[in-house]
């Protein structure tokens, strides 16, 4: 009974702390419904469809690809691109989706090179191929591992099960999600959804334009200012767009 | 002194130190920020330098420059300066722009505004006067001017003109950027070679020419305007010294010890040109595909006898005038006759007379299947003429080939070669299509991949490190327990005590009742301070309690209720006595164990 009613009070206390995000099975129905309209070819419908679903709150990495799917029959790359990118951070290692994403850069009229990795994405090369959540769930239970064993050793000193090694890899783990939480807020990608725009060399219409991009070109995102976005397309290209022609 | 050494020189390092901080902070009362221009009136071919001073500050963001439609801004450097005078020191940044104008007229710079420590500070506005060149005449003498030219003032689309840039000097120029006004909406533009530098007199003065030309096919029909071309660059005037009489001015004057030059930045405009792009007539014959200009082709076979399994190249090449790159040739249909291998086509262009002419090659490696004599069908190129302003249809010779059998022995080796070949020569599987992958439909993979909350995180990640920090803390407590006497002792001193006292009650009318109750308390105080309680009297009962930091007054009722229980242990007690005896040794204990 004493022990009932602890279980009970550290349930009440999970729940309190832990806001339940919005569950994707919710919205089924909604899914099925959509990926029906997109195999009557109806793919404005299928695209509204799949959008409504993000703004209630579904973060799926399917989701995200069929909407892109459906950009890409309707001939809109840039917002196609746009939703592939946001698929790639949840589901990084699907094929399907690599193949689709090229499909959609080949028809892209620039040629951008993708962002270069640094020093510390060489050493860590595995980051790029997890996302954060994985990477967050990897560490977890490392970590749970981790305490389990000292615990056992507490109770039998004799048995060291590979404790240093165990500590290395969780540290590992510990700094391949910051990397990964670095790269999401330092690389921030965006998608030119506009046919073409013009980059600017300020934040400002009168300013003079270094070069033009064309809808679907990948840029990343270094700055803001007064609705005006700072891009890179490389070390030596830079320049001003306005904040509505980008996707992010 | 060692003491006064060291204090002399952390204050050299400190005022080094500070020196390039207190160069960053803002003296805020005494901010200032001006805007200047180099001069007010200016011609369309000049440029206008504006500089934009934050007095009082170095460490700020640059300025907001206003809207400027008539000019185009250039970032031109930014400089700073630190003065000290009579020990005031003063601070300042410049940011300086180059502004090109690009229309005549009264035009006014709005004021440029700059936020410092979370104030905004505006400069004053400045009017210019931007007039027309002061002379238009190119054969006035000017000292620099641009020309431009178009081949033809109509063409039809995709036929190629040609756009001639000039740019004709006196004087040494150079940091020339020039800007063409090409939108690649209306014309595709290729080059025409390097740009040609030569010499021209007109009126008696010597120019020098640079001459860039450039061919634009029209990509859309109606009356196009190309804008000006832009080009700027510094013109070096060499100037020399005035004073004549001076021995050493005319010395220094030689060349050999190079001359004094000033530099002059100038914006030069061609005139805009129009051109009326005609549509192609009607009545294109049948496969056109849009080739302009004015081609020719041709075929040719390698051996024309040759027996079944041998090998042939039909070579067709396509040449002339015009975009030679974008000419198809299809596969000549032989089914059943010949195995057919194509080549990758060859490109070869030129340019002749500002005129890009080409020959594109197709090679098609021909086996025959089946002996006889075959004619091979005409290739046939439909293209239209912009000189003659009609269709025409380039076509090839036909051509006839004697195909014999093949020899019993070569019969044996062209079964043998065939197999070989299939597996030598098996085409690659062709990619003939791309397409998308489809979508998912799978409701497993519907599952919500929202990033976890950090209260999740948090939890998670410290409930472990906390249950095994419980786990250590009982482990050493038990450990305790077990090993630790004292501590075993007094941990369960109140516990034995009061299941003492507890077992008692059944004995209240007995005379031992004060000798016992004296026992349990001694006992209690000599588990908690680790004694053998039994054989110590009440005074040193008292003397230890002192010494362990109980109260004082504790110490002595415990004494007192001691001295009590023993002289209750010779007197007669009622029952009511005992109770009360009894209740005070438990408050007692109660009291102790507080402590």
């Amino acid at each position: 009974m004493k022990y009932s009613n602890t279980i009970t009070s550290f349930l009440f206390i999970f729940l309190i702390l832990f806001k339940l995000p919005v569950e994707a099975s919710d919205y089924r129905n909604e899914f099925v419904h959509a990926n029906n309209l997109y195999s009557k070819k109806q793919y404005a419908k299928s695209a509204n469809a799949y959008e409504t679903l993000i703004q209630k709150g579904v973060r799926n990495g399917y989701l995200f690809y069929n909407l892109g799917n459906a950009y890409i029959r309707m001939g809109e790359t840039g917002s196609a691109i746009l939703n592939y990118v946001r698929a790639k951070s949840l589901i990084p290692r699907d094929e399907n989706l690599a193949a689709n994403l090229k499909f959609a850069i080949q028809q892209t009229l620039d040629k951008i090179e993708p962002p270069p990795l640094g020093t510390l994405n060489i050493l860590f090369f595995w980051v790029n191929d997890f996302s954060l959540n994985e990477l967050i769930f990897f560490s977890l239970c490392l970590n749970f591992i981790f305490w389990v064993n000292l615990a056992l050793w507490l109770y039998f000193p004799s048995l060291k099960i590979a404790r240093n090694a165990l500590l290395f890899v969780l540290l590992l783990s510990f700094i391949s999600v910051g990397i990964k939480i670095k790269n999401e807020s330092d690389l921030k990608l965006g998608v030119i959804l506009a046919e073409n725009i013009e980059v600017k060399s300020g934040h400002s219409l009168d300013t003079i334009t270094l070069f033009q991009l064309h809808e679907g070109a990948l840029v990343t995102i270094i700055g803001k200012r007064n609705g005006w976005l700072e891009v890179r397309l490389n070390e030596k290209q830079k320049g001003w767009i306005p904040e509505n022609s980008l996707g992010i | 002194m060692i003491l006064k050494k060291y204090t002399a020189s952390l204050a050299i390092l400190l005022s080094f130190l500070l020196t390039p901080a207190l160069s960053t902070i803002g003296f805020g009362n005494n901010i200032s920020v001006t805007a200047t221009v180099d001069k007010t009136s200016l011609s369309i071919e000049d440029v206008l330098r504006l500089s934009i001073v934050i007095q009082g500050t170095q460490n700020t963001p640059p300025p907001e420059l206003p809207s400027l439609p008539s000019f185009r801004v250039a970032a031109a450097g930014t400089s700073s300066s630190t003065q000290y005078i009579n020990t005031q020191r003063s601070v300042s940044i410049t940011h300086n722009y180059r502004l090109t104008p690009m229309k005549t007229g009264t035009v006014r710079i709005g004021p440029a505004r700059v936020r410092i420590n979370g104030d905004t500070y505006s400069t004053q506005p400045i009017t210019i006067e931007i007039q027309k060149s002061s002379n238009n005449s190119r054969t006035a003498g000017k000292t620099a001017f641009v020309e431009a030219e178009l081949s033809s003032k109509k063409g039809y689309i995709g036929e190629q003109l040609v756009y001639t840039f000039r740019l004709f000097h006196r004087i040494d120029a150079k940091n020339l950027n020039l800007q063409l006004p090409f939108d690649s909406k209306w014309f595709h533009k290729e080059n025409l070679g390097e740009p040609k530098a030569y010499l021209k007199i007109i009126n008696g003065i010597k120019y020098h020419v640079q001459e860039l030309s450039m061919a634009i096919f029209p990509l859309m029909e109606g009356l196009i305007t190309i804008p000006s071309s832009i080009i700027e660059l510094d013109l070096l005037y060499k100037t020399q010294n005035r004073n004549r009489q001076d021995p050493f001015s005319q010395f220094f004057n030689d060349p050999f010890f190079g001359q004094r030059t000033q530099v002059q930045h100038k914006v030069l405009r061609s005139k805009s040109l129009e051109v009326n792009v005609l549509p192609l007539p009607k009545g294109a014959p049948k496969g056109f595909k849009n080739l302009i200009g004015e081609f020719k082709i041709s075929s040719k076979l390698g051996k024309r006898n040759l027996e079944v399994g041998d090998t042939t190249t039909l070579t067709v090449t396509v040449s002339g005038r015009g975009d030679v790159k974008g000419v198809t040739i299809e596969e000549p249909d032989l089914k059943n006759h010949f195995k057919i291998y194509p080549d990758k086509p060859e490109v070869k262009q030129i340019v002749d007379k500002k005129q890009i002419r080409g020959e594109k090659v197709f090679k098609f490696a021909l086996v025959p299947l089946v002996e006889g004599s075959k004619t091979l069908p005409q290739f046939i190129l439909p293209y239209f003429d912009t000189n003659k302003g009609q269709y025409y249809i380039a076509k090839t010779q036909s051509i006839t080939l004697d195909i014999k059998p093949s020899s019993t022995k070569e019969k044996l080796n062209l079964v043998k070669s065939n197999q070989q070949s299939l597996k030598k020569d098996k085409p690659e599987v062709q990619t003939l299509g791309k397409d998308i992958l489809p979508i998912y439909t799978e409701l497993d993979e519907f599952k919500n991949n929202d990033t976890y909350s950090l209260t999740f995180i948090g939890v998670t990640f410290s409930s472990p490190i906390i249950l095994f920090f419980i786990l250590l803390f009982l482990i050493k407590w038990k450990n305790r327990m077990k090993y630790d006497v004292a501590f075993y002792r007094r941990r369960n001193a109140f516990k034995n005590a009061n299941q003492r006292l507890k077992d008692m009650k059944d004995h209240s009318k007995s005379k031992e009742f004060a000798r016992q109750l004296s026992e349990i308390l001694r006992g209690y105080i000599g588990d908690k301070l680790n004694l053998k309680g039994k054989a110590i009297t009440a005074e040193e009962v008292e003397a230890c309690l002192k010494e362990s930091n109980y109260q004082p007054s504790q110490a002595e009722d415990t004494r007192k209720f001691l001295e009590k229980c023993e002289t209750f242990q010779y007197a007669r007690m009622n029952l009511g006595s005992t109770e009360e005896l009894l209740d005070e040794s438990v408050t007692l204990i109660k009291v102790l164990e507080k402590q």
